[in-house]
């Protein structure tokens, strides 16, 4: 059970940030296309789920998988989406997730105040912090299933 | 103090309009000296108002180091809810007071990255020293040195008048 990579955006769509931690294949396209393609398509699938939702939704999009892998998005109110791709057998994780925004989105980059809004995230201490939890994480193993 | 969060986002705000002010006025290397001393002196002001409210129920100090340890203890704690960690005097007038995990620096980094940036927001902590401890009595010169975040160090020379 491993996590793949994550990837921080925000409101406007300009990638934060991208950890990778166990990727064994690449896109095939630039890093900045990948990430449009990653912004777009989860922007999409939002609005796709909450339209054709027949039910009220509660939470919305939450997670998509496939027979490799499983992709994980949280969105806050503030207009920040946070996507991880794991491999299958990990449970829904959005509080995880919330909790890399709170403990340490919050902690580190909206409490820095070198660190604009909106900028890549140059923060060490946050890099540093992430990585750490995510490799502390439960299902987290160096080596893919 | 109702919520940490509000105190340290009004601060990082307080820093950088104090910045953005003189550079719009074009200064050029005098900027940055007057920048620190502007926010000094808005945390002389801060912590002699402090210092009174915080002292109005306790007892007159016996003597300097007295002084000094409230300071660490209760003033820091009232302020950053935590103490100083640590305080060495040479029994002369001056004072070193260590913080390993100064609250207005945490979130800045643990190590040396943004090092040159942090004195900016030491400046009004400085002043909140000094201008608790005037108004307790001491008129001295504070001064503050960072080498590895968060930790940090403000100097205390006490001045004999």
């Amino acid at each position: 059970m491993t996590v793949h990579n994550l990837y921080i955006f925000d409101r406007n769509g300009t990638c934060l940030h991208y950890g990778e931690w166990n990727r064994k294949k690449q896109a095939g396209i630039s890093k900045d296309e990948e990430f449009k393609l990653m912004y777009g398509m989860s922007f999409s699938i939002r609005s796709f789920v909450s339209k054709m939702s027949p039910l009220d939704m509660k939470d919305g999009f939450m997670t998509f998988q496939t027979s490799r892998y499983k992709l994980h998005y949280y969105e806050t109110p503030t207009g920040l989406k946070i996507i991880m791709n794991t491999d299958l057998g990990v449970p829904n994780s959005r509080d995880i997730l919330h909790q890399i925004y709170s403990t340490l989105y919050v902690e580190y980059i909206v409490k820095n105040p070198l660190c604009a809004l909106g900028d890549t995230l140059q923060s060490e201490l946050f890099n540093s912090r992430l990585d750490s939890f995510v490799r502390a994480l439960p299902f987290f193993s160096a080596r893919a299933a | 103090m109702a919520d940490d969060s509000l105190f340290e986002f009004l601060h990082m705000e307080i820093v950088s309009h104090v910045y953005k002010e003189h550079e719009s006025r074009g200064d050029n290397d005098k900027e940055r000296g007057t920048c620190v001393s502007l926010l000094e002196l808005m945390g002389f002001r801060v912590g002699q108002g402090l210092i009174e409210r915080f002292t109005k129920d306790t007892p007159s100090f016996k003597d300097e180091l007295d002084v000094m340890k409230f300071v660490c203890k209760d003033f820091w704690t009232n302020i950053f809810r935590k103490q100083i960690d640590n305080l060495r005097t040479n029994h002369q007038g001056t004072y070193v007071l260590q913080d390993n995990r100064f609250t207005l620096l945490t979130p800045l980094s643990s190590g040396k990255q943004y090092l040159e940036e942090a004195p900016k927001y030491l400046a009004f902590s400085c002043g909140l020293l000094r201008g608790a401890l005037s108004n307790l009595g001491l008129e001295s010169v504070v001064t503050a040195e960072v080498s590895l975040m968060p930790a940090c160090k403000f100097q205390v020379v006490v001045q004999k008048i």
